[in-house]
């Protein structure tokens, strides 16, 4: 006997107990089903969090002060720290939340940061229309600003608005630049805030020290590096003394300095513990629906133990009814694993609207889900199988 | 030639033992038409199954075509079934979810032979048998006599040196019986040994030696006809 044949058996004894088989199929359809959706879910929300926080650059580190002494550092001592020990660029940052005006036309809750000019190059910021923020703008407290795409619309109906006035905390400013669209994400939108020199952020907002500031290394390799001489930078300006651990990690209750390398891998670990997890209890009901197909072929092997005599008795070999049973119960399970992943494809696209996330199928959880209903099939379907095969063929004639 | 030597066959019934066959002796030749009768329980279907290859005898050899099956394995015996015996069971056992075409293609999907073969030998067996044109006909969808030539058609397809019948009649009227009884000498007219099991001492006397058993024991021998072989 072939195996075509064995699997012509198969579909036939499949046809002849449809409602049977169908019901059997649905065990392991529910567990590849829900293996796809949580495995996905568990990956599209890793993916989630680390794309956000590579969009910052994987080689930026951001820097925050805490401490409330009085001691402190200016804007141009920082800047000094350009240039060596790995550091590509460096900026100081304020930030706040504010309504804009123009005319009639409000923004209200829009973005305003004030940096230095070498932000564009650690953000990586690109312009549509004009210029970015100068050096001149800093020397003078210029109320000069750059705006992003959605404020530009907002007030003015048009991204191409250089030279057009806003209001700022009661302050007018010109905008020289518009900056290109970065395309919207849930939760924050990048293309709704405002550029502002530092030096001017910090007369508005009045507050004189530095609480934040963002670095660029020149590469990977030189974040510990970067990483080390800023806090030997902060130490000595702030006065304080800081331990570092074993693992590179810098603890002071004054500062802190942010690793995107060691956040990506935080999440990434943290995510994939969640995924294996979510996988795992999904695959205990993928073991329910393969005992299901064990207690089903063992049903049909003692319904069609007569018709195993009859195929024994005409020539049938122990392997031919093996076969045909395993082919049985493989079809039904790899049937399943596939209607499982058809099923589980449609979810995600669906969830993944609802949820606005990307939710992708990848290509080792196909794998992984056909593998695993074929191996539930084999594995389940064995103990039938070599029962019917092992039937004694004058005893199963008797049968009836 | 099958020879059978001391053949003896017990089944334990609680405290008894009952002698299903006890010390049977049979020799047939080939090409030869034997019938066994004897009165329900008298061991038939007993040595049927033994001559078939489908059950063992406690004690004796037997010796088919030249080969000793006593000691042949499983899988040695389903070829030794598949090759060189044809079946016709008292109930047909014929598989109802396949059609009559199916039901004769089995044996020889057993044999590994392909599929456009398979379908011409089994079509050629259904004409033997008169049923070119219920091919396509489930076993449901037949009457019993057209029923028991299907089984006699999966029976011959394989061209089979013996073929076992086990009360072909038994569930037939006279005239549907008499058309298998034709058949069956047809076949041994081509060369098949053929053993019909009967308790109907008529029906018996259609083969060219009968053997009767009673109580598992062989108590009489006919001779209606010489055959050719003997
Ligand atoms: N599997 C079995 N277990 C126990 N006893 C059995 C078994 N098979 C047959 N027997 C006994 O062996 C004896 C012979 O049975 P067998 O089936 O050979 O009779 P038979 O001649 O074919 O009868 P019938 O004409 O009714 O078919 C009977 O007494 C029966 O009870
Ligand atoms: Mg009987």
């Amino acid at each position: 006997m072939t195996f075509f044949q064995g699997l012509k058996m198969a579909l036939l004894s499949i046809k002849y107990n449809k409602m049977r088989s169908i019901l059997t199929m649905l065990g392991i359809i529910i567990g590849v089903l829900s293996v796809i959706v949580l495995v996905s879910i568990g990956q599209g929300a890793g993916d989630q969090v680390t794309s956000r926080i590579k969009a910052l650059g994987s080689n930026t580190l951001t820097v925050t002060i805490t401490s409330n002494s009085s001691k402190s550092f200016t804007a141009s001592e920082l800047m000094e720290l350009a240039g060596s020990n790995g550091i590509e660029n460096i900026s100081p940052s304020l930030s706040s939340s504010v309504t804009t005006k123009s005319g009639s036309q409000t923004d209200e809750d829009t973005k305003i940061i004030g940096i230095y000019p070498s932000y564009e190059s650690i953000a990586g910021d690109t312009l549509d229309y004009g210029r970015y923020i100068t050096d001149v703008d800093i020397e003078y407290k210029l109320t000069n600003a750059v705006v992003g795409v959605d404020v530009a619309t907002n007030l003015f109906g048009t991204t191409d608005c250089i030279g057009e006035t806003i209001t700022i905390e009661n302050k007018q400013f010109t905008i020289v630049g518009v900056l290109t669209s970065t395309g919207t994400s849930s939760t924050s939108n990048d293309d709704e805030r405002i550029i502002i020199p530092f030096s001017t952020a910090q007369r508005i907002f009045l507050q004189s020290s530095i609480k934040s500031f963002y670095v660029s290394t020149t590469s990977e390799d030189t974040i510990t590096q970067a990483e080390n001489k800023i806090s030997s930078f902060l130490d000595d300006k702030l006065g304080v003394t800081s331990t570092v651990s074993s693992d590179g990690t810098t603890t002071n209750s004054s500062y802190k300095i942010y690793n995107q390398n060691e956040l990506i891998e935080t999440v990434a670990s943290t995510t994939s513990t969640l995924t294996a997890m979510l996988g795992g209890i999904a695959g205990i009901s993928l073991l329910v629906g393969g005992i299901g197909i064990m207690n089903i072929m063992l049903v049909s092997v003692s319904e069609r133990t007569k018709e195993i005599g009859i195929r024994k008795a005409i020539g049938a070999k122990r392997k031919d009814i093996l076969l045909q049973f395993l082919i049985e119960s493989i079809v039904i399970s790899l049937s399943g694993g596939v209607i499982g992943l058809l099923l589980g494809y449609i979810c995600t696209i669906i969830l993944s609207n609802v949820l606005s996330m990307t939710l992708a199928i990848s290509g080792g959880l196909v794998l992984l889900a056909i593998g695993f209903s074929v191996a539930v099939g084999v594995v389940f379907g064995l103990y039938p199988a070599n029962t019917a095969s092992k039937l004694r063929p004058i005893e199963a004639l008797r049968h009836d | 030639m099958l020879v059978l030597n001391n053949i003896k066959k017990r089944y334990a019934m609680g405290e008894e033992t009952v002698n299903a066959l006890d010390d049977v002796s049979i020799t047939i030749q080939d090409k030869e038409f034997v019938s066994i009768v004897g009165p329900s329980g008298s061991g038939k279907s007993t040595l049927m199954n033994i001559v078939g290859c489908l059950d063992s005898a406690d004690e004796g050899t037997y010796i088919l075509f030249g080969t000793d099956v006593t000691h042949l394995s499983d899988r040695q015996l389903s070829e030794v079934r598949n090759k060189k015996i044809g079946f016709i069971f008292q109930g047909f056992n014929l598989l109802s979810k396949l059609t009559a075409l199916e039901n004769v293609e089995l044996p020889l999907i057993y044999q590994g032979i392909s599929a456009n073969e398979r379908k011409e030998k089994a079509i050629e067996a259904l004409k033997k048998v008169g049923l070119e044109g219920r091919v396509k006909h489930r076993p449901t969808e037949l009457s019993g006599g057209q029923q028991q030539r299907v089984a006699i058609a999966r029976a011959l397809v394989t061209n089979p040196s013996l073929i076992l019948a086990d009360e072909p009649t038994g569930n037939l009227d006279s005239k549907s019986g008499k058309e298998i009884i034709a058949l069956l000498h047809e076949l041994n007219d081509n060369g098949n040994t053929i053993m019909l099991i009967t308790h109907d001492m008529s029906l018996a006397k259609e083969a060219q030696r009968s053997i009767e058993i009673r109580d598992g024991k062989i108590v009489n021998e006919n001779i209606y006809r010489a055959g050719d072989a003997i």
